[in-house]
């Protein structure tokens, strides 16, 4: 047939907002004067950012989000295409280095409201119990201020948020189960289950992804297009565009779209005044607000604070211990190819659909801290074309014919955690961007331990690869994620904010994204930014005004306040058995 | 040149492997005959539907390249996604999406330490480069050079063997540039709708889905592979790989050597 | 003869079998169809259990027909013991189930238009949305309660009983359509309600067959047995049609397809559990296997159909 029944397609939205093809945004956002001070101000609406401005929005406080790339109209704005959906990254200038420098872009940074939440393939494994403690079982990286017990309460309430599919039982790190069921597998989640069931590896089928294996309210279940992350048209792929700013919009936030912040203004009382930023023309802006959050991800977080040094603050701001852009840390992203005589297609289904946390702890006998995760991935023929030219060199005719059996490949990654370290760092450029803005310079060095995880990890993939029946396998070496880079801890002399995200220097200044983390595990970071999001969220509408009048610090921790979920959140899925 | 060879420029065609004559050129080369993602276009989202037909218009003039310029790149193009087992008509233009990318001043998000803006890269420093190369292994510019000759040029830059001198690529990684050339030629290639038919590739899937997730079953309106052997043309030197997967980091699979002294 | 042995005897299979027919004529088979609907019920409960969960309960309504299967199922198995329980517990089950399965019907088609494209690509949203007529073979268990409430139980000694009669349900309706209702209950006591069961048995076989169809198109049709389902369903809602008017064909043609589609289903169960532990990770992943490999229960649905033909076979035609 060369038509649909019935004719072409509908066009969706009939001119309003749409997010997916059934969610549309009908109401009218509240816009908030520049010189009148705002509750909470923003930087970056992504992950983090996302869940902050719906939940202090429902709690009731005044909240501008600033998002340095667009309001994402999906149906208009988005394609089911690789080359075509560049916007989605963050492509501005940036600089990379070190021994082991670190690709970016398309590779982990995202712009737009949602942020990397629209272009993650949405692989949602909790951190391990063990990640909140690995200095003190190890010896090496450092200890988080807050144990997996504190943060267990946002995992389970963002699983269901966003929600989570996958299996009734996931038997690693502190075993539980998910509320919406295991999604059908595709030919590379076939090959890493009889990959590792022949050599007796256990592996988890069908998720945990936050992406829909049944309806949720007004966004329809997966439809197995494999394009991920390329931003999901269908909304079955969670990200904070779809799940959070809807309801932020309608409790009363605003999102300023095309927004680039430049730097956070300080005050005489050596507090935050606001925030100086660039709109969509170039045209610079000052929004005042009483606090001011930072959720830029782990290299625009330390930029804008680096960017931000003023009198008191040479360093940069919040940058006393001098910790702001080090410590950043990428996982470990090696993609191991296999080739099968059979076909695979690897193109449909989720890239992420089942993975394997076996090798996820330290086991002495490896000779290294930390492990690593097995997953499956699914490169798209641009990406995987790239990866045939690094894994083995093709080029020319050689390219070509790798390519044309790009149907008889599949491919897994190895997440393997790096320890943080000090000189894994963002600084500052003397390039500037198109805002006159200093770019930022990220170097990466990879140490003994990490190199020795990195070999473990691969050739481990490899045997699994050759179990499920590959012919050839190879690898491409990369790195996946970024974290670090403003890292929470009880210690103001060796880390940027306290365990609630409040910078150490400033007492109304807050960072709260992935560059919080203090050590990463081998899990996908998004999960945790989202939980600690809402965690913060929580612990800011527990402090009422005292945030926005007073530089006494609380440290009490606050309760789960279920009732700031979006409304559509309850009432679908099964109930949790663990 | 083979003899007897009816169509000029057959020793640049793929051949057949057991008589060594050269091969047809074809509307569609790959394993997938009669398969074509744009006769599904219906069934896209208009936005999608409206991406990839542009790529199926006629290239804009170019803007950022000038004659020469461009003319260098489309030689060296041709190497690194050579296209002569297609007829003319079915060639995928490669150069105006790199154009278009540099006239606007799009990155792909980073720039490596060791490496200048592509900008420069494309208009200056890379052409130095690569005439460098050639003038160092055969004495005359790069577009002088036979086809074979050519080919030469490029695979010692793409084994980082580079003969011209330090200065030169001291401004410039070779691996890193090897890697931004190819980048962009796949950017181009597989992007392509025609790209897809000769790969199998199911292209834009929203809002219909797949539904044969598993075992490589063709959707309905998706080809069944049919293979046929071919090898690299008589001229060409890359229809080869090499394993690189004993490199276990990233820097080392593209060659990269902090503060090692560049040859 | 119905006065004579009421229990079965495995020593006299042929004198068995006789009994039996004589039952199934004479509609005196409750206890027996109680409790084949006890076990359909419990064997569609547990598919929809589990085909629910690959749709992650996202509608609490999804619920219902995993609760009503139990409790239909318990009514059914208490119908095979008491009489009050059939007539009763057995038939409020059965209505409610049979409401669930409409209401479950227009809730799956509107789950396939709420899919990108909807009824634009009406195949993939059935293949890849709720199964469309899942629920309606769903209600195959809760007609079958639904008839079992109204038949004699075997033990019965009155030729023609009329004791049972639903007034009550019959009162509610016009005066015409009282008597044509109160009728159609005294044939099925007196086991004239052929039509009626060749008529459910043919949609049924029609709606199982369209599943077989696409379930095994999305599969390629990879194995040729896959075709035995798509042919053997319309063969056999052919006969069961064709039993409507001619009483030959309930005789010869019907019980033979029939048979045909029991055996066909058992194959298909043994193929389909063979499919099971044969998906990557096999036993060792066995229920995540049961839940996407191909649908073990779904195979009976077109036996259902053929033991539906076989009973309308030994059954009488009405009077009307």
């Amino acid at each position: 047939m060369k038509e649909p029944l019935f004719g072409p397609f509908r066009e969706q939205g009939n001119g309003k907002h749409t997010l997916g093809p059934m969610q549309h945004i009908d109401v009218p956002m509240r816009r908030f004067r520049e010189d009148e001070p705002v509750d909470y101000l923003i930087v970056g609406v992504g992950s983090a950012g996302g869940v902050l401005v719906q939940r202090l929005a429902r709690a009731g406080f005044k909240v501008v989000g600033l998002e340095a790339g667009p309001f994402w109209d999906t149906e208009r704005d988005w394609v089911s295409d690789e080359a075509g959906s560049h916007k989605l990254y963050w492509e501005d200038a940036r600089i990379t280095g070190g021994s082991d420098p670190l690709a970016l872009g398309a590779n982990n940074s995202g712009k737009g409201v949602g942020g990397g939440s629209v272009h993650w393939a949405a692989f949602t494994p909790r951190l391990h119990p063990s990640d909140f403690e690995v200095y003190t079982r190890d010896g090496v990286g450092a200890d988080w201020p807050i144990s997996y017990d504190e943060l267990l309460p946002y995992y389970e309430q963002l699983e269901i948020e966003m929600p989570v599919a996958g299996p009734a039982y996931f038997p690693w790190g502190r075993p539980h189960g998910y509320a919406y069921g295991p999604h059908p597998m595709g030919g590379v989640g076939n090959a890493l289950i009889r990959g590792c069931s022949k050599l007796g590896i256990p592996v988890c089928i069908g998720g945990p992804v936050a992406i829909l294996s049944g309806s949720h309210g007004d966004r329809p279940h997966c439809i197995y297009r494999g394009f991920c992350i390329q931003g999901c048209k269908v909304g079955a792929k969670a990200s904070t565009l779809i799940t959070h700013v809807p309801d932020a919009i309608k409790s009363g936030a605003e999102i300023r779209e095309l927004s680039m912040a430049s730097r956070i203004e300080m005050g005489k009382d050596g507090r935050a005044a606001g925030i100086h930023y660039f709109d969509g023309e170039g045209r610079p802006h000052f929004q005042k607000a009483k606090a001011v959050i930072v959720a830029g991800y782990a290299i625009e977080s330390p930029r804008l604070l680096l960017n931000s040094s003023c009198a008191g603050h040479e360093n940069g701001l919040a940058n006393s211990s001098d910790t702001v852009g080090r410590y950043l840390m990428a996982q470990a992203g090696n993609v191991v190819l296999g080739r099968f005589d059979e076909l695979v297609r690897m193109y449909k289904a989720p890239p992420a659909h089942a993975l394997s946390e076996e090798f996820y702890e330290t086991d002495p006998k490896r000779g290294f801290a930390r492990g690593f995760a097995i997953q499956t991935v699914a490169p798209l023929p641009i990406a995987f074309a790239k990866q045939m030219v690094a894994a083995k060199k093709a080029w020319g005719w050689g390219l070509r014919r790798e390519l044309m059996d790009y149907n008889h490949w599949a491919t897994f990654g190895v997440l393997g955690e790096i320890l943080p370290w000090p000189e894994n760092r963002v600084t500052l450029a003397d390039e500037k961007d198109q805002f006159g803005i200093p770019v930022a310079h990220v170097s990466f060095n990879l140490h003994e331990n990490d190199k020795r995880l990195i070999k473990f990890g691969k050739e481990k993939t490899f045997e699994v690869m050759y179990a499920a029946g590959a012919t050839e396998v190879v690898q491409e070496a990369r790195y996946a994620h970024l974290v670090g880079a403003c890292r929470m801890g009880a210690d103001p002399g060796t880390s940027v904010v306290d365990k609630f995200c409040r910078t150490h220097d400033v007492s109304n200044l807050f960072v709260c994204d992935g560059s919080v983390m203090p050590t990463q595990g081998s899990a996908n970071p998004g999960l945790t930014i989202q939980a600690l999001a809402a965690r913060t969220a929580d612990y800011l509408i527990s402090q009422g005004d005292a945030i926005f009048t007073s530089n006494r610090r609380d440290m009490t921790p606050p309760r789960l306040r279920r009732g700031l979920a979006p409304p559509h959140t309850w009432g679908k899925g099964v109930p949790r058995l663990t | 040149m083979k003899s007897g060879s009816i169509h000029a420029g057959a020793s640049l065609r793929p051949r057949d492997p057991v008589t060594g004559e050269a091969l047809p050129e074809r509307a569609q080369p790959g394993y997938y005959p009669g398969f074509s993602i744009m006769s599904q276009k219906a069934y896209w989202d208009r936005a999608t539907r409206e991406v990839v037909e542009a790529r199926l218009k006629p290239a804009s003039p170019l803007r950022f390249f000038s004659d020469d310029e461009a003319k260098l790149w489309t030689a060296v193009f041709d190497h690194i996604l050579p296209q002569t087992d297609r007829i003319p008509e079915r060639r995928i233009p490669l150069i105006p999406a790199l154009d278009e990318r540099l006239q606007e001043n799009r990155t792909v998000g980073y720039r490596f330490e060791d490496m200048p803006h592509d900008r420069d890269v494309y208009k200056t420093i890379g052409i130095q480069a690569i005439n460098a190369e050639a003038r160092a292994l055969y004495r005359r510019d790069f577009l002088g050079l036979a086809f074979v000759e050519q080919e030469g040029v490029l695979r010692a830059i793409h084994d980082g063997d580079a003969r011209a001198g330090e200065a030169l690529w001291k401004q410039m990684s070779i691996h890193r540039f090897w890697q931004l050339l190819t980048g962009d030629a796949i950017e181009a290639y597989y992007a392509h709708p025609w790209a897809w038919d000769e790969i199998g590739f199911g292209g834009p899937a929203y809002p219909r889905a797949y539904m044969r997730l598993e075992r490589g079953e063709p959707e309905p309106w998706e080809a069944e592979e049919r293979r046929y052997a071919w090898e690299g043309p008589v001229a060409s030197l890359s229809d080869e790989t090499n394993d690189a997967s004993h490199h276990h980091t990233e820097a080392e699979q593209h060659g990269h050597r902090p503060g090692k002294r560049q040859p | 003869m119905a006065t004579e042995a009421q229990s079965l005897s495995v020593l006299h299979p042929s004198r068995d079998a006789e009994i039996i027919s004589n039952h199934v004529r004479e509609g005196r088979f409750q206890r027996s169809l109680s409790l084949i609907t006890a076990g359909a019920s419990i064997v569609s409960g547990l598919e929809v259990a589990y085909e629910h969960y690959r749709g992650s309960y996202s509608r609490r309504i999804m619920y219902t027909p995993v609760i009503l299967s139990a409790v239909l199922g318990a009514a059914a198995a208490a119908a095979v013991f008491s009489r009050r329980a059939a007539r009763g517990a057995l038939r409020i089950a059965s209505i409610v189930t049979l409401a669930d399965a409409a209401a479950g019907f227009y809730f799956h088609v509107q789950g396939i238009r709420r899919k990108p494209g909807g009824w634009h690509l009406p195949l993939t949203n059935i293949i890849m949305g709720p199964p469309i007529f899942a629920p309606l073979l769903f209600g195959t268990a809760a007609y079958l309660g639904l008839i079992a409430s109204y038949l004699q139980r075997e033990e019965s000694r009155s030729e023609v009983a009329d004791d049972g009669r639903d007034w009550w349900l019959a009162s509610l309706l016009p005066r015409a359509e009282e008597r044509a209702l109160l009728s159609e209950e005294q044939d099925i006591r007196e086991g004239r309600f052929q039509k009626q069961v060749v008529i459910v048995a043919g949609v049924s076989a029609i709606l199982s067959g369209f599943e077989a169809w696409y379930s095994h198109y999305k599969n390629n049709f990879r194995y040729m047995a896959q075709w035995s389902p798509v042919i053997l369903a319309p063969l056999l809602a052919g006969a069961a049609f064709a039993s409507i008017r001619s009483r030959w064909f309930a005789r010869t043609a019907l019980p033979l397809c029939s048979v045909a589609a029991i055996a066909d289903a058992g194959v298909g169960f043994y193929y389909h559990a063979r499919g099971v532990v044969r998906r990557p990770g096999g036993w060792k992943h066995i229920l995540y296997n049961i839940l996407y490999g191909p649908p073990i229960f779904a195979p009976l649905l077109i036996g259902a159909a053929g033991m539906m033909g076989i009973m309308a076979s030994m059954l009488r035609r009405s009077n009307r």
